[in-house]
């Protein structure tokens, strides 16, 4: 029982520091992070001090330091109290603290009261579900968690003993290792809670953006709910321990903190915490780079058609997440070719139109099964229609171009893939739903962008709005 | 209300209630992993105890103690079993090449030989050996070691399988 509980302890300190960590860099790299909600904080924290971490940990790698706490945490946690204690992060927490004792309380209504039990089941379910079982599924052991048990054991980003995809990137194989660091031993079933924090980070930050764009807290708990029980694949990535979840956060972070900042909503600094999100994305998963390049086209094709004040400008403001893009990416390529790594398995050998064509029946299909995604992407259909004119006249565009452009993407993928006719259907249903959860998220947003003519009592309606959640809003347009 | 915007709450509603539909539907799908988490955590079943409950993961503990570290061995399997990837897990850091059961007794041997592997493990499965396990059974470089499980595991000397000749 004991040991139980020094586990559990040892558990939450790790995460701490990675918040802790994440916190700090929050406070350089944004000058009032109080223009951020406290959800919005929690998960942009949590997202900054991932990428920190386990870029550190590849650091240490190249430096041939080997894992251990004293090197993993030590210099960071150093940089995070020197930042605490610079005058901008000691005014970040003084005013964190001053807002926490004037925070009203939330009425919350029946309908919230709903959501909210909605969601609380998923996690009452999913959160067990991940921490008390093992880690069992196929990409779970074959690639991620068998990474991370292999850099515990050798105490390095080591995989000459191993033949996994050792090209895929790595925050989360050396994320699950530095809590086994954490945890004194390799126990792959209570790592796997950090899967349902991430999903709740993920929901929290939609529910925390769906107010900022403009929703009730009613409309937002409710796009809240219908993101997290529509369809099985959400849930069912809570606890089986793949990249695609965190991808999934990553984007919708990246792609929200861009829509506000083409919507001259954003609060200072979100450009560069936009950049740290596509680095994070980059380093997540092979998926990651191209979607991150997507984030930026779609924003710079946003920039042109619309041509708002100082577009130019604005266009060359774009290489502020360019080059969070490159820090992402560029690292472990270089890691790559320095340990004469194989890069990319998945050799393209041409372009066959007969799977473009059942790649497409697939997509659409996969669109509209229940199983996978509910009726969420139903519904986004709907609500692009209902936008109207809206849509390729203001920001919503730069949501629906990376929406949309990713769909397409995926079928053209499909078109190139390197696989037998017998084996292509099998290849679609082992990737399609993973594809689109990356992608998920970020058609939420455009749903609630699309709905919120139909939110019968928007945000700024006192008594129903952002009550309580959102204290300050910086609605300059500075990077 | 304006007709136009009749519609479209009727559109909305609809789709809100399928989506109720679809959440009942939800908690009847993962209605039997809530049952059993349920029960496993009545019983203080979970954890490592999960794994104990499997056949293969009983065998790669055993593993554990006979292969060293420093080790590599070739495993023959099916990848697409999903089994492979799990006895992989269990003994990293250790060295893992998959081969096909159907493999020729050729390119087992010389696989052994070029990649130093001091262990071949053989899953079990319906189907009957493949000829480079049928070679492996009768070669003086393999020992048998006894261990239980879903599964033949040989000791193998490496050095006695001098490649070049075998095809």
């Amino acid at each position: 029982m004991i040991d139980t509980g020094v586990t559990l302890l040892r558990l939450l300190l790790g995460l701490s520091a990675i918040f802790c960590l994440g916190y700090a860099l929050l406070t350089l790299l944004v000058p009032r992070p109080r223009d951020f909600t406290c959800l919005e904080r929690a998960a942009f924290s949590f997202g900054v001090g991932v990428l920190a971490l386990t870029l550190w940990m590849l650091a240490l790698t190249w430096g041939g330091a080997p894992f251990g706490l004293a090197w993993i945490l030590g210099p960071p946690l150093a940089l995070a109290a020197a930042l605490l204690l610079a005058p901008r992060g000691r005014r970040a927490i003084r005013e964190d603290r001053r807002a926490r004792r004037l925070r009203p309380r939330m009425a919350l209504s029946g309908w919230d009261w709903l959501f909210l039990g909605l969601l609380a089941m998923v996690f009452l379910f999913a959160l067990p579900r991940a921490a008390l079982y093992p880690m069992w599924a196929w990409d779970a052991v074959a690639t991620w968690g068998c990474k991370a048990r292999i850099f515990f054991d050798t105490k390095a980003l080591d995989l000459t003993c191993i033949d996994a995809h050792n090209y895929y990137p790595n925050l989360i194989p050396l994320l699950l290792s530095y809590l086994y660091f954490g945890l004194g031993q390799a126990n792959d079933y209570l790592v796997n809670a950090i899967f349902p924090l991430w999903g709740a980070l993920l929901l929290g930050l939609l529910f925390s953006l769906s107010t900022r764009l403009g929703l009730s807290r009613r409309f937002a708990l409710g796009l809240t709910a219908f993101l997290a029980l529509n369809g099985t694949v959400f849930i069912v990535h809570l606890y089986i321990a793949y990249a695609d979840l965190p991808l999934a956060f990553f984007t919708l972070g990246g792609a929200a903190l861009l829509y506000l900042w083409l919507a001259d909503a954003a609060p200072r600094g979100s450009l560069p915490l936009a950049a740290c999100f596509l680095a994070s994305m980059a380093w997540c998963k092979y998926e990651g780079p191209p979607l991150a390049a997507t984030l930026i086209l779609a924003a710079a094709l946003t920039l042109v058609w619309l041509r708002p004040a100082h577009w130019v400008r604005r266009l060359g403001q774009l290489t502020v997440p360019l080059a969070g893009l490159v820090v992402g990416y560029l690292p472990w390529r270089l890691f790559a070719m320095q340990q004469k790594l194989e890069i990319g398995a998945d050799h393209i050998q041409g372009f066959y139109p007969h799977q473009m064509v059942q790649g497409i029946y697939y997509l659409l299909a996969g669109l509209v099964e229940p199983f996978y995604f509910g009726f969420l992407w139903p519904a986004l259909a709907l609500a692009l229609v209902l936008a109207g004119k809206r849509l390729w006249r203001s920001p919503m565009l730069f949501l629906a171009l990376f929406v949309g452009g990713n769909l397409v993407a995926i079928i053209l993928a499909y078109a190139v893939a390197p696989t037998s006719a017998a084996e292509f259907p099998g290849y679609v249903r082992a990737t399609l739903d993973r594809l689109l959860l990356h992608l998920t998220p970020v058609a939420a947003l455009l749903l609630a962008l699309g709905l919120k003519d139909l939110d019968p009592s928007p945000a700024n309606d006192p008594g129903e709005g952002t009550q309580g959640l959102m204290v300050n809003s910086n609605l300059r347009p500075e990077i | 209300m304006t007709p136009a915007k009749t519609w479209r709450f009727w559109l909305v509603k609809l789709i809100l209630g399928l989506w109720g539909l679809q959440v009942l539907w939800l908690f009847w799908h993962f209605g039997p992993e809530a049952a059993d988490l349920a029960q496993r955590a009545a019983r203080g079943n979970l954890g490592n105890a999960i794994r104990q409950e499997e056949p293969l993961y009983r065998w790669a503990t055993a593993l554990q103690v006979v292969i060293p570290e420093s080790a590599a061995y070739v495993f023959l399997d099916d990848y697409a079993a999903g089994k492979e990837i799990e006895v992989r897990y269990y003994l990293t850091p250790r060295r893992h090449i998959l081969l096909s059961p159907e493999v020729p007794a050729g390119f087992l041997f010389y696989a052994l030989h070029q990649e130093h592997a001091a262990f071949l493990l053989i899953r079990e499965s319906p189907k009957p050996l493949g000829p480079g396990a049928q070679a492996a059974l009768h070669s003086p470089a393999f020992q048998p070691v006894k261990i239980p499980g879903p599964g033949l595991t040989f000791r193998v000397d490496h050095s006695r399988l001098r490649w070049g000749f075998y095809d």
